[in-house]
């Protein structure tokens, strides 16, 4: 009998007891003297069932959660003792390999996740053993070019959440004349409720370090950045141990599985700052001042890190890399749509009845991801609307679930991809607050270099305050619609550019909502709500 | 060469130059805050966007590298537009106390709020830093005039190299702080005042002029620093006959605008009442000299200990002093050779002073022991 027992023990499932499980069933196996190998993995996504534990027997799973310490002995007893002893059917997520009794993990397709919840984030030899750094014996058999070629072909965009074709991306670097080049990863996951990259980290730091690797392969890049976020420690000491095994292996560092190509990896810790996952700014950290955006062009291509050709890769567009690698353009192109090629990973989270980490193919309609994967509204509420991208994004109103999840499709609605922050919100919640909430953030997290960022989101918030407080003036919605206008077209940076997303959305699709409360004066309400009607 | 039209007038540039400074320099008026021509661009103050054919946002000018066949428009109806919107955010976070401003009349956002017609703002007005420093001889900083333009944090680090303020804190709070809001006296500040020259309203201002005047009161007289060989060019600003306060001139030959702490600040001694305006003669050699029927005896402690008495002195009319120096020179000469007597001239003088001074110690007094402070 071979018997592996998988215990969750991402920061979400430490968040949810998972240590104290893990100490129970480790106490367990020891007093029982077991023979059974105890793993500690990543997430498996399902944020709603943790603490999650896997229980295989000679091939056969059963996923378990949440387990609770006081549910370890009957779980046990069942597998390894005496029989039944009162395990709940409720406890049990899933008994099939395949999950397709569990519609969460079952309905997913899965690539950058497709290992976090089933190996061991510290052992590199798990890694090894699925295929790990396969893909970047292959990209080295072949010309640089080639990969840039392959991964052009494979349709994958920048997954930070603008969507730039990360082929062409790589291209512009490739080509940049000077030297060296760098390569970073932007790690610095700041949209609130969004955890895409730490999961992704937290489970399988391999994968990333090996999408770097080859991306480097590819752009001629000698130096590597993971700027990470600083309130991720678990993620951050993963991939540290990640960067120590990887050298100790040969693939970082010089002269990398005899091919000559020179790279190695430094992980730089962000200091908090929401504003440090914009490019420029990203640069200005690592270089050591303050995280402040500046003027593009030059783009960092051209002169990026300390005025030398740069490229920067969000986290998912890196790992997405090994899998196009090992299974062709073809195929990763062919999980998407026609423009966008690949999957897409989503922090589902808010009034959702299955909250955690998913991830399906570009072109899924929304309904399919929050209906069938995440169960519907929570607490037999009716949904409202869908807030995707976070304080850059937009809400998406629940008659518009049919559009399906692709850069383009998404913008049209006045809402971003984004990184994959996906809020879902029900009929209690007041649209004003969501935007409220969001641009407060935005406002919070300006650098404060330029005045439409730094003032106009204040004036904007003030009217929303005003709105809220049930104090709105007649010519509020007007002059925060002027004030959408100049901050979007005016500000420096993304930052500003995209905070009136919130705002424009929420009044684009509710703007009942606003006009309701604009409550000061009733002559003038009605003024406006006939024009609105008009 | 590079062609360029904006707003439909075709014009030449040179390969690397930004746009907003061609522009300038053809006389089309681009509106900006953040802009100097000694500086790198940091596009902080939105105001000089303009729109450029095929772009789909409008452009910031002072960033933008000029391309063969650009077509720009700086005049837009919707980028009027949008400069009065930000002039009206300025405004929102700004007193307009202009009246009372010593900035009143050399404020750039007084300019434009002039020209976008904005005597208030539309919004909620609401300071977000009213912060007033007074920790320095120099100058005062009062951060609610403040509209985050960076000049002085960029002339500080890029011009100066001192680096001792920068952006702190974030969002609306955002504001200009030395590192951990010490006093400027403890930071890296060298007190030289170019981010008072540069500041664009009354943030920054010298502490001499606070309350002495109004800038078009004031005529403006150019001239050298008289303090060190470099021979920067420095504007007083005066009133009647008073300094109010001194500053560079953006055309200032070897100096360009700038100037170091004593060429803007230390200007004092002109009109102070210490100040030397006759040669004195100390009273042992006048009496010896028959300028006086008083003798005379030096004191036992050095004269030069403390403040020089000037009751110690008799004045004489400067053909009297130099008559003297000759002559006690000459008896020096006379007495012990040329050697020993020596020449120390000073970094204050011009160049032209100092060759002459040499010539005079070499063929004159007929040594070579001259020096200069410069080389100590």
């Amino acid at each position: 009998m071979k018997a592996i027992i998988r215990i969750g023990m991402s920061t979400s499932d430490i968040a949810a007891g998972a240590e104290d499980t893990f100490r129970a069933i480790e106490s367990a196996v020891r007093h029982r003297q077991l023979d059974v190998t105890l793993k500690r993995t990543g997430s498996l996504g399902a944020s709603h069932r943790e603490p999650v534990v896997d229980i295989e027997i000679d091939g056969q799973s059963t996923l378990y959660g949440p387990v609770t310490p006081e549910r370890v002995t009957p779980m046990l007893d069942q597998h390894f003792g005496a029989g039944e002893r009162g395990v709940s059917d409720d406890w049990v997520i899933s008994r099939k390999n395949d999950r397709s009794d569990y519609p969460f993990l079952g309905k997913q397709y899965k690539v950058t996740t497709k290992l976090c919840g089933i190996i061991d984030p510290f052992s590199l030899e798990d890694y090894l053993a699925h295929d790990g750094y396969q893909a970047l014996k292959q990209a080295l058999k072949m010309p640089p070019e080639a990969v840039v070629q392959t991964v052009k072909d494979s349709k994958l965009r920048g997954r930070g959440g603008a969507g730039f074709p990360t082929g062409i991306k790589w291209e512009l670097l490739r080509k940049a004349p000077k030297h060296p080049k760098f390569l970073i990863c932007n790690a610095d996951e700041g949209d609130p409720g969004a955890f895409m990259d730490r999961a992704t980290i937290e489970g399988d730091p391999h994968k990333l370090l090996e999408g770097m690797i080859i991306a480097a392969y590819a752009t001629g890049a000698s130096q590597g950045y993971i700027y990470a976020r600083a309130e991720y420690p678990l993620a951050v000491n993963i991939l540290r141990n990640a960067i120590a095994q990887a050298r100790e292996y040969g693939v970082l560092g010089e002269n990398i599985l005899g091919s000559g190509l020179n790279f190695d990896v430094t992980i730089k810790e962000g200091a908090g700052a929401f504003v440090c996952g914009e490019e420029t700014a990203l640069m200005h950290s690592i270089e050591g001042k303050r995280g402040m955006p500046s003027m593009r062009p030059p783009y960092p291509a051209q002169s990026g890190l300390w005025g030398y050709p740069s490229n920067i890769n969000n986290v998912e567009t890196l790992t997405s890399i090994s899998s196009i690698i090992l299974n062709g353009a073809d195929w990763y192109a062919g999980l998407g749509t026609a423009k966008s090629g690949g999957t897409k990973a989503f922090a589902l989270a808010g009034a959702i009845q299955r909250s955690g980490l998913v991830e399906v193919p570009i072109g899924t309609p929304l309904k399919e991801l929050i209906y069938d994967i995440g169960g519907g509204c929570a607490n037999g509420r009716e949904l409202k609307a869908v807030q995707m991208g976070g304080p850059s994004g937009g809400c998406i109103p629940a008659r518009m679930l049919d559009t399906i999840i692709d850069y383009d499709e998404i913008s049209a609605t006045g809402a971003i991809m984004g990184s994959g922050g996906m809020i879902v919100l029900d009929d209690t919640v007041s649209m004003v607050n969501i935007a409220h909430y969001f641009l407060s953030f935005t406002q919070d997290e300006s650098c404060g270099k330029c005045v439409p960022c730094r003032v106009g989101t204040r004036q904007m918030l003030n009217i929303l305050q005003r709105l809220l407080d049930g104090r709105g003036r007649i010519d509020d919605i007007e002059k925060l619609r002027r004030l959408c206008y100049t901050v979007g077209k005016s500000s420096l940076c993304g930052l500003g550019q995209t905070a009136p997303n919130p705002v424009l959305t929420t009044l684009r699709y509710f703007e009942d909502e606003y006009l309701a409360a604009v409550t000061n004066d009733v002559q003038g309400q009605t003024k406006l709500v006939a024009e609105a009607s008009v | 060469m590079i062609t360029l039209t904006i707003n439909g007038k075709t014009i030449h540039a040179n390969p690397g130059e930004k746009v907003l400074d061609v522009a300038l320099r053809h006389g089309i008026d681009i509106p900006h805050l953040c802009h100097h021509k000694d500086l790198l661009p940091s596009g902080s103050c939105r105001m000089c966007l303009v729109q450029v054919e095929g772009a789909a946002k409008p452009q910031t000018s002072c960033g933008m590298t000029v391309q063969d066949g650009m077509v720009i428009e700086t005049d837009t109806e919707d980028i009027e537009a949008m400069r009065r919107d930000l002039i009206d955010l300025f405004v929102s976070d700004h007193p307009l106390t202009c009246v009372t401003c010593d900035k009143n009349g050399s404020c750039n956002l007084q300019d434009y709020a002039y020209r976008y017609n904005i005597s208030e703002t539309s919004f909620d007005f609401e300071l977000s830093r009213p912060k007033y420093y007074d920790d320095n001889p120099f100058y005062i900083r009062d951060y609610q005039y403040c509209i985050m333009c960076g000049k002085c944090v960029r002339v500080c680090d890029e011009v100066v190299g001192a680096n001792a303020i920068d952006f702190s804190q974030r969002g609306f709070e955002t504001i200009i702080s030395t590192p951990f809001d010490v006093p400027l006296a403890e930071s890296a500040c060298v007190f030289c005042g170019n981010c008072v020259q540069i500041c664009p309203t009354a943030a920054l201002l010298p502490r001499s002029k606070i309350g002495k005047g109004r800038e078009w009161e004031m005529s403006r007289k150019q001239t050298i620093c008289g303090y060190c060989g470099v021979g920067c060019t420095v504007e007083y600003a005066l009133k009647g006959d008073k300094i109010i306060y001194a500053q560079g001139t953006p055309d200032g030959t070897v100096n360009g605008e700038f100037l170091c702490v004593k060429g803007r600040f230390g200007w004092d001694f002109v009109t102070s009442p210490d100040r030397l305006t006759t040669p004195l003669v100390r009273k042992d050699l006048a009496y010896e000299l028959g300028l006086t029927d008083e003798p005379w005896e030096m004191p036992q402690t050095p004269v030069f200990k403390g403040k020089p008495k000037l009751s110690n002195y008799i004045p004489v009319s400067w053909e009297q002093a130099i008559d003297i120096t000759a002559t006690k020179l000459a008896d020096v000469v006379k007495q012990h050779g040329s050697d020993a007597v020596g020449g120390l001239t000073s970094a204050r003088c011009t160049n032209e002073e100092n060759y002459l001074f040499q010539k005079f110690m070499r063929a004159g007094v007929g040594t070579n022991s001259v020096d200069h402070c410069a080389r100590l």
